[in-house]
């Protein structure tokens, strides 16, 4: 009887289970080719973000959302894109890809928005392209956020653009720098033992650098207590000299908090994705003063650098629209890509479409007005924006000040490109910041 | 011989910690046979009260008792109103062995979810309330500064105070009684369920005082999905099976084994295999014994 | 005998009846929900390994979330180094993850509740770091998994995702329908009486161990399959896919459906599926601040969470036939 009963239940369950599916369900919509372009109206465009909002990656990164939407909301304030205004749609994927290929496919297919923005994370990017198809639905997926290398094969992934230089390039230029000005010292290695440390191995190697120490750390570990002294034992018994800081900013404090302790004080390098002296300041575990004298890699000015035009635009913006929110090197990124977004969306002119808006960052990207002190490298056969850094020095304040007063660039690409040093001009800023 | 000694400082003050997390999981264990997995967002909690303390009160010094306080009151309004209920309702059937882990974990989630919508992403941080850089002896700075000599210290004072009161107070007889015999506990007069959460405030206040010692020992910064309280909970978790669960010397000792392990294991081979290491030798000690180093049989069976 | 085919053929037709039903609803739904109905078999199946587990042998696993990536790696590894079929993929991971569990439950049947609770806590931390360090698995970046395109009969507008949800569907309904039959078994038998009561059954004759053990073994060959299930919806294989807030969230699961029912499986499932896009329209409706919008979904799950434990702590299903019993019994009187 009871037997009967449950398996009745079991139909029942069933029966939800394909109710629930079909209730919400809308007739499978007709192939209309004339129809407006998804996302875009004569008044709106929407985009789409999927980051880690809470979950162990948040922290630092859950901020990038809020200053992209603080940017469009002051475009918004004046006027639009072509008379559209621009709203972005965020989504939490706590830095899982089965989530991030959740929330891109309610991006693309619920929300139905123009593009997707500034997905974080090498392995979501991934999933997202490979299973949501972003190729064959031809959604484009602007200025991802990771300097995984693979990202630039545009045969692979011709709708996926990045922004950041790739951690190769970067580690390129510090084998370049490394080999100038520290020749014959014994040097030393922090790195994460994923594809960020693997790609910057890849890149010291091509680099022609070669370590003496390496200090490998697993994702993750940075934060247990007591495990990054461990790394700073290893650099003192190897006798580094000059330690390179390819880290997360977590890792990044870690070990210089763990080097303050042990009274070791080598020349530090750090590396552009966890030398975030805010990050750094904030955590207080480490005086920001001993910070002084290290190097800084960056393609983007310093968030402390207010006579920088694009840095003051971009405080501003932060202090109206986003308020409340410390101003960081997160916002300065997010803020990068929104403007850079913008101006992408500007140059695809009125009649605004996902090809049009891919053509145009193609044939116009690398004229693009830009807060970055770098090239962008967009092209018919190139989807990296930045491609390169420019070296500096921390000052007691933890503002990251240019070597030799100018910015000196140096430029490569993540093959066997050699490395040079650019005589690129940052263009001056467009009016009030607004990209026309 | 240097990098020896810093070796063992390093794995002896990491240890300190996850002991701390553990003598609150063995005290709640003890007191009602439940693993509290939300244990680390009620520390997470109470570093929070303890930050706006520190904010307001400028010292760590009062910062710190008032968060243990507030872990305390915290940990027993969850026994008196969450758990007592939990258990009338699931006594018996197969539930009974998961429900105090579902809903310890539903517990965590919901703390970190309200503090989340709280302090929303904010930034908090906790600096060391006496100096980090190391001793210096004979010209080489070792791994062991003030703080760290601060932190092993509390951490031997709450177990030696903890043991004390377990040994020699009628309150610990008490304790013991209603954790191993309830029955006859309840018979004897003893009020179990008071006795039970004094267990679990005493827990509280051990996971507070973890919480306020890991942050400014690792990276200082505190959020509501810090990495660093997960990690505590695992391996506070981890030292506590490896104790045996029953004892808070068997915490402290299971604390000490695994961060001594993790410091040689980083330091002599790799730095990317902690994670594994700690699974590792918790299988070694349950795979040799499988009530843990210290864990007694008689007091299970009792 | 004949009674037993009897029942078995009914359980067939009835399961191929469903899976029939299924076919005609993904044709008539869109895109996204299709997608929705992938990942919600996945999620059937290895919640129901959780179930079968936990419910049926008495044994927790925080970790299962570790043994889909065991089933994943091994789905994936075949795919690129042999290229094996689909079926013989899925196959893989069942085989592999199951033969994992068997050296798991080997350790595990020694230990008792929290030790047991403990030693799979650390494995699904431990475990999924383990990919970094071999070059074959592909580091953080993962592997990709491509089932390839679904067969040309089926027509030029069958979407991959649809396909997925095909396979998907039929991988779950066949999960189930053989748990039906195990657990209807001597071994299904053999179980509950462990759980129930150990030392009972071991007078009876039955080894508390092997039993273990075996419960342990199928556990995890199930949560394999789900793990190669999950990895095809998403394409790819990688350790971040795998955290231990999925091990959490298949307990989630496994409670909302109620932990010692099998057939309230898809409740559980449903439930997890749906919750974000429920705090979604809660939160544009009361257009809060961005800290609220984004925390709502884990408030939601966890007070369901602890509503659950409290109130139907053996599950809807469990709860509606313990009502349907006393309602019985009330009318007879």
């Amino acid at each position: 009887m009871i037997r009967m009963n449950r398996r009745k239940l079991f139909v029942a369950s069933a029966v939800i289970a394909v109710g629930s599916m079909a209730v919400a369900a809308v007739p499978a919509q007709a192939f209309a080719p004339h129809r407006a372009e998804i996302g875009v109206s004569a008044s709106s465009i929407k985009l789409g973000i999927s980051v880690p909002m809470t979950g162990i990656a948040s922290p630092g990164y859950n901020k990038i959302p809020g200053a992209m939407k603080a940017y469009f909301d002051y475009v918004n304030a004046n006027g639009g894109v072509n008379g559209r205004k621009i709203s972005l749609v965020i989504k939490d994927d706590q830095y899982i890809p089965t989530l991030a290929v959740a929330k891109a496919n309610e991006l693309i297919l619920k929300d139905k928005v123009f593009a997707l923005l500034g997905t974080l994370g090498t392995a979501s990017n991934k999933a997202i392209a490979s299973s949501v198809q972003l190729a064959k639905r031809g959604v484009p997926a602007l200025f991802v956020n990771t300097g995984f290398s693979g990202f630039a094969d545009k045969s692979k992934y011709p709708t996926t653009f990045s922004i950041l230089p790739s951690y190769q390039m970067e580690a390129k230029i510090m084998s370049q720098y490394i080999k100038e000005n520290y020749a014959g010292k014994k040097l030393g290695l922090i790195y994460q033992d994923d594809d960020f440390g693997v790609d910057a191995l890849a890149g010291f190697k091509q680099g022609g650098v070669n370590f003496d120490v390496k200090v490998p750390y697993a994702s993750g570990s940075q934060g247990v207590a007591g495990t990054a002294a461990g790394w700073i034992q290893k650099l003192q018994a190897g006798g580094a000299e000059v330690v390179v800081l390819f880290g997360v900013s977590s890792a990044t404090t870690a070990a210089l908090g763990n080097a303050y302790a042990l009274k070791y004080a080598p020349q530090w390098l750090l590396g552009s994705v966890g030398g975030d002296a805010t990050t750094i300041a904030s955590a207080k575990v480490v005086p920001v003063a001993l910070m002084r004298g290290s190097k800084g890699f960056s393609f983007a000015p310093a968030p402390t650098d207010t006579a920088d035009e694009y840095i003051k635009m971009f405080q501003d913006v932060n202090t109206t629209y986003n308020k409340g929110v410390a101003f960081d090197n997160n916002i300065v990124a997010g803020m990068t890509s929104a403007f850079i977004t913008v101006q992408a969306l500007q140059a695809a002119g009125a009649n605004l479409t996902r090809k049009s808006l891919m053509d145009a960052i193609e044939t116009k990207g690398s004229t693009f007005a830009s807060p970055t002190l770098t090239p962008l490298g967009y092209s018919t056969t190139s989807h990296v924006g930045a491609t390169g850094y420019w070296i500096g020095t921390y000052d007691a304040t933890g503002s990251l000040k240019p070597d030799g007063g100018a910015y000196t660039v140096y430029t490569t690409d993540s093959g066997s490109g050699a490395v040079v040093k650019s005589t690129y001009k940052r263009a001056p800023m467009p009016a009030k910041g607004l990209p026309n | 011989m240097y990098q020896f000694i810093n070796t063992v400082l390093n794995g002896i003050t990491s240890g300190a910690i996850f002991s701390l997390m553990a003598i609150a999981l063995v005290l709640v264990w003890r007191s009602t046979r439940v693993i509290n997995f939300a244990q680390s967002g009620m520390a997470l909690l109470s570093t929070y009260i303890g930050f706006e303390c520190i904010q307001r009160l400028h010292s760590f010094w009062i910062a710190l008792p008032l968060s243990m306080i507030a872990g305390a009151f915290f940990a027993a309004l969850v026994d008196t109103f969450f758990m007592r209920v939990l258990f009338r309702r699931t006594a018996d059937g197969p539930i009974s062995g998961v429900a105090p882990i579902i809903a310890t974990l539903g517990l965590l989630g919901l703390i970190r979810s309200s503090l989340g919508m709280i302090v929303g992403n904010s930034d908090a941080s906790i600096r060391p309330p006496v100096s980090n850089v190391g001793f210096t002896v004979s010209g080489h700075t070792l791994a062991f500064s003030p703080l760290k000599l601060m932190t092993l210290s509390m951490v031997i004072a709450l177990m030696l105070g903890l043991t004390l009161v377990f040994q020699r107070t009628n309150l610990g007889l008490a304790l013991r009684a209603s954790a191993y015999a309830p029955e006859i506990a309840r018979l004897a007069g003893v009020r179990v369920d008071a006795i039970r959460t004094i267990g679990w405030a005493l827990a509280g206040a051990a996971g507070a005082a973890a919480g306020m010692l890991q942050t400014p020992n690792g990276n200082g910064a505190l959020a509501p999905d810090s990495l660093e309280f997960n990690l505590l909970l695992v391996f506070g978790f981890i030292a506590a099976v490896i104790g045996g669960l029953e004892s808070l010397v068997g915490a402290v000792v299971g604390g000490l084994v695994l961060g001594l392990f993790l410091a040689f294991i980083q330091y002599y081979v790799s730095g990317s295999l902690v994670f594994i290491a700690a699974f590792c030798i918790l299988i070694i000690v349950l795979l040799l014994k499988p009530k843990g180093l210290l864990g007694s049989k008689a007091g299970r069976r009792a | 005998m004949h009674k037993i085919l009897h029942t078995n053929l009914g359980r067939a037709l009835f399961f191929t009846a469903l899976g029939f039903g299924l076919f005609l609803a993904s044709n008539r739904i869109d895109e996204l929900r299709v997608y929705q109905g992938a990942t919600l078999a996945m999620f059937v199946v290895a919640i129901s390994s959780l179930i079968l587990l936990t419910g049926y042998s008495g044994q927790v696993s925080l970790g299962h979330g570790a043994i889909m990536a065991i089933g994943a790696y091994a789905a994936a590894l075949a795919r690129i180094h042999w290229g094996l079929p689909v079926w013989l993929c899925f196959s893989a991971a069942v085989v592999v993850a199951a033969f994992a569990g068997a050296v798991l439950g080997t350790a595990a049947a020694r230990l008792s509740g929290p030790y047991l609770a403990g030693t799979t806590l650390a494995l699904a931390v431990g475990l999924p770091s383990i990919a970094n360090q071999f070059h074959v698995l592909g580091g953080e970046q993962g592997l990709l998994f491509d089932i390839g395109q679904p067969p040309s009969w089926l027509g030029a507008d069958f979407t991959s995702y649809k396909w997925y949800f095909w396979i998907g569907s039929s991988a779950c309904l066949i999960t189930l329908w053989w748990l039906q039959n195990i657990l209807r078994s001597r071994y299904g038998r053999t179980w509950r009486a462990v759980r129930g009561n150990e030392v009972a059954a071991q007078l009876c004759g039955i080894h508390a161990g092997k039993s273990k053990t075996l419960a342990f073994s199928v556990s995890s060959g199930l949560a394999g399959l789900a793990g190669a299930l999950l990895a095809m919806t998403i394409s790819t294989v990688s350790p971040s896919a795998f955290p231990l807030s999925l091990s959490f969230t298949l307990l989630t699961g496994a409670v909302l459906s109620g932990i010692t029912t099998l057939p309230g499986v898809i409740i559980g499932a449903v439930t997890l599926v749906a919750t974000p896009e429920i705090a979604d329209a809660i939160s544009q409706r009361m257009a809060n601040s961005e800290s609220v919008t984004t925390n709502l979904p884990g408030l939601l799950v966890s007070a369901l969470l602890i509503l659950v434990v409290l109130f139907v702590p053996n599950g809807p299903v469990e709860q509606m036939r313990m009502f349907r019993v006393k309602a019985r019994s009330h009318t007879k009187n």
